[in-house]
């Protein structure tokens, strides 16, 4: 289900108008104690100031994650209801993840009491000790839950994990699907994926980068193939050869198609054999036997994907100032030669001939 | 430069109706004003201008029983420390006595350990709710029973409410007990008020109407006169700002008196009663046009002696 941490305990908690802030429901029963309570209630159960705001407060070895409430209204007993429905979690967990879910609640707690009055009503209140056992249970087990309320109304809430930001597509990138194309059932896809279709590549490339299908791994970039390309191994090559999925994954990705599957040893050398300096023509020519089992552009692809290798790019950088290079901004170091074909309509030849008879050009291979 | 005296008020009670008092009293609020305040969370701090160099430190402490509470075991050093002043309070319809009078009783250890000099004040609140022949009654009951149980500290007992001119007696007695040279103020008001033949002087808090000194030169009828006056002239004068328009000064008169209020130092206001008819006006608005400097001056408690010079009819 991902790093999210276990839910220990949910709890509501409400101003009461003569007793003051205190916990009225929480599921498992006494878990948060008297003392924890009294410690953190003025966050919990807050001045106007913090109310309407996650808040994360941790003490006595937990943290609890909260979000209070406050609806104002003269019928209410003291002009406002104030409550608050939170989760409690060990103090070291990471609670990024919940935090959405908690304000979701208190949204849709908040939406309940205004169109019902649910919670100042005593007998709709009762029904939220059976929802919290619910979300308790099956945030905890699935990280996923449906919340029936009442006839009319279904709370639906999903922990999503926190994966790192993807990369930002580039022009020159180019998308490969991470995992088999049939691997995902097309209905399954958001509405804005499937109606994207996959027939324009400019609006297929628009839709990757502003959706989440790169972030959820489903698919992801690489740079262009040409052989003319330079690549170099990186540590996580290494993983070829302790990983036994890994490689099982490789040698069926690499083996040309129609050949017997190509073995370890040939794949090994092979990406080994990519360094500075060596294009992939340089490979193929060197490496013939062992390239007879294998296809490189999926090699390339594969090692790529799982980063066992990187592209070396070219950097042009200008050196003097000297108005007869052209164009001048995009040669500052931080444009590759991918980067600058793509915008100016330039073949890689025709960008080599050129930057190559310019001596106030230098290049830089990164 | 002058010096600022801060005094810890501290607004404590089981029931509610502390924040209403402090809002007309402190922040212009009138009584129905009142009725849209949401519950006080734990302690409300507030810091009012008194009379120039006085500040006013408001602990108005919510009453529900959790606050409470924790007011007495988590919180106790803290908020029982460097109290001048505890103010308690009693809602008269409360169902539950017996727990009030454990939370008080909690409240004057704390106080007798940390603040053992606190003057105590305890305000039997919200009597407009009961009968008004009954009033009477109640209240000296309750003042006997809290007489009693606040031994060997001394409690003063007010009966207040919102509604009329009760709470004004009320916060008047404790904040005169705050103000550093009420003595020498009651004298120079005595002079003041001999001098120009004056039947009564009273002297308000500019902003809160607060009497905060008097004379009079003979028994008057009516006892509550002052509370009722600071009563109705604060709600003249927000009236009067509800309309764009600042209350300056006012003169009541009839065949038996004349009755002068005015704007007197930067912090007070001055009411003057004359029952001689043939003064005429313009003398006693004279006389008190020169008194100001005066007592402008005595405000301050560090400024100089200066003699009184006023101009006879």
């Amino acid at each position: 289900m991902g790093m999210a941490s276990r839910i220990e305990c949910v709890f509501f908690s409400e101003f009461h108008p003569t007793l003051g802030p205190k916990i009225t429901y929480q599921v498992p029963e006494e878990y948060i104690s008297r003392e924890l309570f009294d410690t953190v209630q003025v966050y919990i159960i807050t001045k106007p100031e913090l109310q309407n705001k996650l808040i994360t407060v941790t003490a006595m070895g937990k943290k609890l994650i909260g979000c209070p409430v406050c609806i104002e209204h003269k019928k209410y007993s003291r002009n406002a209801l104030l409550f608050n429905l939170g989760l409690v979690c060990d103090a070291q967990s990471k609670t990024c993840a919940l935090e959405p879910i908690v304000k979701k609640l208190s949204g849709y707690l908040t939406t309940l009491e205004l169109e019902t009055g649910f919670i100042s009503n005593e007998e709709c209140k009762q029904k939220l000790l059976p929802i919290m056992s619910t979300l308790l249970e099956e945030l905890n087990a699935t990280g996923a839950c449906t919340l029936p309320i009442d006839e009319s109304n279904t709370i639906h809430l999903k922990l999503i994990e926190q994966r790192k930001d993807p990369p930002i597509v580039q022009e020159y990138d180019v998308p490969v699907f991470a995992k088999g194309k049939d691997h995902f059932i097309k209905s399954q896809w958001d509405l804005t994926t499937q109606q994207a279709g996959l027939t324009d590549y400019n609006t297929f490339m628009h839709h990757v980068s502003k959706s989440s299908i790169q972030y959820y791994g489903v698919v992801t970039m690489v740079s262009i193939f040409q052989y003319s390309n330079v690549y170099c191994t990186t540590p996580i090559v290494q993983s070829l050869i302790d990983n036994k999925s890994i490689q099982e994954e490789c040698l069926r990705y690499v083996t040309k198609q129609g050949q017997k599957q190509a073995n370890l040893r040939d794949v090994f050398q092979l990406y080994c054999g990519l360094t500075p300096g060596t294009t992939v023509r340089d490979l193929c020519s060197r490496y013939s036997p062992q390239l007879q089992r294998v296809d490189e552009r999926r090699l390339i692809q594969f090692g790529l994907m799982r980063g066992l290798i990187r592209r070396l790019q070219k950097y042009p950088v200008k050196v003097c100032r000297d108005e007869k290079s052209q164009p001048p901004r995009l040669y500052t170091g931080c444009h590759s030669y991918d980067e600058i074909c793509c915008k100016t309509g330039m073949s890689y030849k025709e960008l080599d001939e050129r930057l190559e008879n310019d001596p106030n050009i230098i290049v830089c291979w990164k | 430069g002058l010096s600022t005296f801060v005094t810890k008020l501290f607004l404590c009670g089981s029931g509610s109706g502390k924040t209403s008092m402090r809002s007309i009293i402190f922040a212009n609020y009138i009584a129905r004003d009142t009725r849209r305040l949401g519950a006080t969370i734990d302690v409300e701090h507030s810091h009012v201008r008194f009379l120039g160099n006085l500040v006013l430190n408001l602990w108005d402490c919510g009453g529900q029983d959790t606050f409470m509470e924790n007011y007495f075991t988590s919180q106790r050093d803290n908020i029982f420390r460097n109290v001048e002043v505890l103010i308690y309070v009693f809602d008269v319809e409360s169902r539950e006595l017996e727990k009030d009078m454990h939370y008080y009783q909690s409240c004057l250890e704390a106080i007798l350990q940390n603040s053992p000099d606190a003057k105590v004040f305890c305000l039997v609140h919200k009597m407009d709710l009961v009968q008004e022949d009954q009033r009477d009654l109640i209240f000296n009951e309750r003042q006997e029973d809290l007489r009693r149980l606040s031994r060997p500290l001394s409690c003063t007992c007010f009966r207040t409410s919102i509604w009329d001119e009760t709470l004004y007696k009320a916060w008047s007695s404790i904040v005169y007990q705050l103000i550093p040279n009420v003595q020498q103020l009651e004298t120079n008001l005595r002079n003041f008020a001999q001098i120009i033949e004056a039947d009564e002087v009273l002297l308000f808090e500019r902003a809160t109407f607060l009497v905060i000194s008097h004379y009079q030169c003979k028994e008057q009828r009516d006892a509550h006169r002052f509370e009722k006056i600071s009563n109705i002239i604060k709600q003249f004068k927000l009236s009067c700002s509800k309309l764009a328009a600042s209350f300056q000064s006012m003169e009541v008169r009839n065949s038996n008196f004349a009755a002068f209020i005015d704007v007197f130092t930067s912090n007070t206001y001055v009411m003057v009663i004359m029952s001689d008819p043939s003064i005429p006006s313009a003398a006693t608005l004279i006389n008190i046009r020169n008194a100001r400097k005066h007592f402008e001056k005595l405000e301050r408690v560090d400024g100089p002696k200066h003699s009184l010079h006023m101009r006879m009819r």
